[in-house]
């Protein structure tokens, strides 16, 4: 695999799969993880088959829900959706997401001091 | 619900449904497979290249399943469940093995349990009473005769209401009165019905300062103890169930108690904590309280127990009541004597005798426990190494030695965890059988339980035993063992592995071997101890010996005595009666002291020397006959003896501490102010108990001193209850309203005095066989294993012209080798520990060399026994046979 792709912050796969469940409706974990990897544009490193930890582990939380049903090219697949806890979950961790990314680039731009203190 | 609760359940509810779960993922995933396999063949990969190439997208399906099944449920708990399902089949399947291995866990587990709970409850827990930390025993004489004598640990009312005054350490003194129990009383309801009852007095605040409450209506109050008050009588729970069976209406009767009414006031608990600790063993009926006026005048009567206030110390207590004993003497001058006030615990009182004994039947249990560790180890070391090839197998196949090593240990723990179920019924029931003995003397017995503590205990011994049986030889056979395929290939050869196992074997037998000879011979000096103590000439002799209560009423003269002659008569002349005769002081539950000297001149009182303290028996003409006392000098009592308190017969013991260097026959001694002829001396009788040496006694005649309640000792042959029958009838004719209702042959009460040792003498005995058939077994199962392994060079020998005997004689002599090492290891043992069990033997050295021989013997014999069966089947191998079969 490429050196030049992005680990996964933990949790952060969970924020992208709710994420995901918000913009596109209900949707199997093949779909999940191609959008995740549209998304992402070839920056992520996505071992697929961690999509369904992150699903089992969603699921298991109540935060989404899943139904067997039928894909576009007539398969039979698994549908995940966000349910209410699900969203209110996403509200929160985009809010937590949001404020640690500030905080990060406000201390990565902040120039180093000129003397160099100890 | 909070979602990290969900994730818990539902992650549990996964590892149960885990078939279904795996499935439904696998077509999950397929689909997941399909689009990917799609997508690349949309790109121009060929149908299996895009195959392959969906996985490695995937990140492998194998990988995928255990990611998803380790977030999804509790991958230990799957295995768990694994194991265990495996190992109910493969134990069900070993039936013997299950049934041996479990037989011997139950048994090591059930015992220790029940030692353990014995302990706990005599030695470990606090007395039953209130705050018993607190409380003290305050005996007259120094506490290291207390068991001596009866006036001698006792106090008069008045050095008890002294110390009460001024004392400061202390929250509390109450008192009862032991010598009431030496006295027994006729009981009689409104509709006729008498019996003799044993009552005991104590002082109203006894039982509120113990913290023991009535099962209904009352205790005394001080009120109850105010001069002349209404008598008032507290019921036992046992005599309230015989008795009045437990009718509650009873509270409140009157009943007349030797023609008083009196009445009764409330029922004491079931368990009652004040009986079974003071008086364990014991029938008691009523408690009456102590009405101090009526006591003033009587000597030392009362035992003292006190409450130290909080944050005293036992050494602070002892000084504060030394020197409130001294203000209570200058204060009262009269006390006469000179009284102490001496402190020891309460609880050491009760149970310090039983430290000793208790302490050394832990050290037996647990010393057998070990041997059935050590032998379950082994069971289960030869068991793994049978088990070699289906090891190898699942190790080929892909199991971790974690995985092995978790799976042995499920089996080893699983084993243990249902042995000890089983065990901790045992102990449910020997405890059940301990508490509801009434004739076992051991304080506290009655409440013994299979409580939180046992149960503790019991989980701790279970996983001791589980780890140290279980992983060690688990370990040994995942991590130890030679490679896989070696194991696969050739099982059943002599390998070094097999080799290194037999070592380990011999090692955990002859542990085993040690273990058990120690115990063997600790056994031995134990029942020893036992014989040598009923062996013991009691001075009387207690068999075909019954002891019929005779209470009497109303004033005691001259008449009474003819009274108690006719009676005698009566019975003596019964068919299969040789002899009768009344004390009023019964062997092993009555005794007092007064004080005797030797007087030179009769006529002259001053001429009296030092006097001493020596036990009353006040009796009929024809006692010593009956009880079979001996008169070893001058002569026994006529029935005309002591009517003016002129005759007294002395024993052994005080005639030579009175005239060392001549015959005590016709001196004299002063006693009460009389100045009596000694007219015979009788032989030492061991009065007290059959372990308690005979102290100084002496005997007086019935017509020297009265009494109202005494015990006509029959001497006959008949069955007890055959001889009750018609000494009813005869004791009847003369005065029906004797209540005869208390009548008990002469060895029941031996046999009680006696029980504690018996007990620990039968436990002890029963460890020490036990563990002596564990260990023959251990060394059956490591010699037979060896045999079994060595068949194929058995059967060249043989071919090659060894004999079956010869053969055999090489096998008992290798088995004889590790018999001897253990026993040479249980030798030492038992001498390096011989001093500890000093004070627990009767009549015998520790060091007994008869008892070490013979006990030795015996488990040498025991061994050799163990390693004959197999060597006989040796002799049998065909060689041909044994050649052939791999």
């Amino acid at each position: 695999m490429s050196p030049d792709k992005l680990d996964l912050l933990q949790g952060t796969l969970d924020i992208m799969v709710l994420q995901t469940l918000l913009a596109m409706g209900p949707l199997h974990g093949y779909g999940i993880a191609r959008r995740i990897e549209q998304i992402g544009s070839g920056d992520i490193l996505l071992n697929q088959g961690t999509i369904y930890a992150a699903l089992v582990r969603l699921q298991q939380g109540k935060w989404i829900t899943a139904d067997w049903g039928t894909s576009d090219n007539n398969r039979r697949a698994k549908f995940y959706d966000l349910t209410a806890r699900g969203r209110k979950r996403l509200e929160a961790d985009v809010l937590n997401w949001r404020r640690v990314s500030d905080v990060m680039n406000r201390f990565l731009t902040t120039p180093t001091s000129p003397k160099g203190t100890r | 619900m909070i979602p990290s609760l969900d994730r818990l359940f539902s992650r549990i509810r996964a590892a149960f449904s885990k078939p279904d779960l795996d499935a439904d993922f696998d077509e999950e995933l397929a689909h997941h497979l399909d689009m990917l396999t799609d997508e690349y063949v949309t790109k121009g990969m060929s149908e299996s290249q895009a195959r392959r190439q969906a996985r490695l997208e995937l990140g492998g399906v194998e990988q995928t399943r255990e990611l998803h099944r380790e977030t999804r449920g509790f991958p230990w708990l799957e295995q768990l469940g694994l194991d265990l399902r495996y190992t109910a089949r493969l134990l069900s399947r070993e039936r013997s093995f299950s049934l041996i291995a479990l037989t011997i866990i139950a048994i090591g587990v059930g015992l220790n349990t029940s030692v353990f709970s014995l302990v706990n409850t005599v030695l470990l827990r606090p007395l039953p009473f209130a705050e018993a930390d607190q409380l003290i025993w305050i005996t007259n004489g120094p506490p290291e005769t207390a068991s001596d004598n009866l006036s001698g640990i006792t106090h008069r009312i008045d050095a008890w209401e002294g110390l009460q005054e001024s004392n400061r350490a202390l929250d509390q003194i109450e008192a009862y009165n032991p010598f009431s129990l030496r006295q027994s009383y006729r009981l009689t309801r409104d509709d006729g019905t008498r019996e003799t009852i044993n009552e005991i007095e104590v002082s109203s605040g006894l039982f509120p300062m113990l913290g023991i409450r009535p099962l209904h209506g009352r205790f005394f109050t001080a009120d109850d103890a105010l001069p002349n008050g209404p008598p008032t009588v507290v019921l036992s729970h046992q005599f309230w169930q015989n008795r009045f069976g437990g009718d509650t209406s009873v509270v409140g009767e009157t009943v007349r108690i030797n023609d008083t009414p009196t009445l009764i006031l409330g029922i004491a608990p079931r368990l009652d904590a004040f009986a079974s600790s003071f008086y364990p063993a014991v029938r008691i009926d009523c408690y009456a309280v102590i009405v101090n006026e009526n006591r003033r005048t009587w000597g030392n009567t009362i035992a003292l127990v006190g409450r130290m206030k909080p944050g005293i110390t036992t050494a602070q207590a002892t000084t504060d009541l030394a020197l409130a004993m001294e203000t209570t003497r200058t204060n009262r001058p009269d006390l006469g004597d000179y009284p102490q006030a001496n402190v020891l615990r309460l609880h050491d009182h009760i149970a310090g005798s039983l430290r000793q004994p208790l302490l050394f039947l832990s050290v037996a249990a647990g010393l057998l426990l070990a041997i059935v560790a050590f032998n379950l180890g082994g069971l289960l070391l030869a068991r793994g190494a049978a088990r070699g090839k289906e090891l190898a197998l699942r190790t080929a196949l892909g199991a971790g030695n974690n995985r092995i090593l978790r799976q042995l240990f499920t089996e080893s723990a699983t084993l243990v965890f249902v042995g000890s179920l089983i065990g901790t019924g045992l102990a449910a029931g020997i405890i059940h059988y301990l508490a509801t003995n009434t004739a076992v003397a051991i304080p506290l017995l009655q409440s013994v339980r299979l409580d939180t503590a046992s149960l503790a205990f019991t989980l701790l011994i279970s996983a001791g035993t589980a780890i140290f049986c279980g992983l060690a030889p688990a370990w040994r056979l995942s991590f130890g063992r030679s490679p896989g395929f070696s194991a696969l290939k050739d099982e059943g050869r002599s390998s070094t592995a097999t080799r290194g196992m037999v070592r380990i074997r011999s090692f955990l037998v002859i542990s085993e071997i040690a273990l058990a000879c120690g115990l063997v011979i600790t056994a031995g000096l134990v029942m020893r101890s036992l014989h040598n103590v009923l062996d013991l000439d009691l001075g009387y002799e207690p068999e075909n010996l019954t002891a019929v209560r005779i209470d009497l009423t109303g004033d005691y003269d001259e008449h009474t005595a003819d009274h108690l002659y006719t009676m005698i008569d009566r019975v003596e002349a019964l068919p299969g009666v040789t002899g009768a005769g009344l004390t009023d002081c019964i062997p092993i539950e009555r005794d007092r002291g007064w004080g005797i000297s030797a007087l030179d001149n009769p006529e002259d009182p001053e001429s009296r020397r030092a006097g001493t303290g020596a036990h009353v028996r006040i009796v009929s003409a024809g006692l010593l006959e009956s009880m079979g006392t001996r008169i070893i000098a001058g002569r026994t009592f006529n029935r005309t003896d002591g009517a003016d308190r002129e005759a007294i017969i002395i024993n052994q013991t005080l005639a030579e501490s009175f005239w060392p260097d001549r015959s005590a026959i016709d001196q004299f001694v002063m006693q009460n102010g009389n100045a009596m002829r000694v007219i015979g001396v009788a032989a030492d009788v061991r009065h007290r108990g059959p372990e308690i040496a005979a102290g100084r006694e002496m005997y007086m005649t019935n017509r020297s001193w009265g009494g109202s309640s005494w015990d006509l000792m029959i001497r006959s042959t008949l069955p007890h209850e055959t001889l009750m029958a018609s000494v009813r009838t005869a004791l009847h004719e003369i005065d029906p309203t004797l209540p005869l209702t208390q009548s008990r042959p002469m060895t029941t009460l031996v046999n009680r005095a006696n029980s504690a040792r018996r007990l620990m003498a039968s436990l002890v005995t029963g460890f020490a066989a036990m563990a002596l058939g564990l260990a023959a077994l251990g060394l059956y199962g490591v010699i037979s294993y060896t045999v079994t392994q060595r068949r194929k060079e058995i059967g060249i020998r043989m071919a090659l012209g060894a004999t079956g005997g010869r053969v055999s004689r090489e096998i008992v002599g290798r088995t004889l080798k590790l018999a001897i090492w253990g026993v040479a290891a249980g030798l030492l043992g038992a001498l390096a520990a011989g001093r500890l069990m000093d004070s627990i033997l009767f009549g015998v050295n520790s060091f007994d060399p008869t008892t070490y021989l013979v006990t030795t013997l015996a488990v040498v014999t025991c061994a050799l026994l163990a390693g004959y069966l197999p060597a006989r089947q040796a002799s049998r191998f065909d060689p041909m046979h044994a050649l052939r079969s791999d």
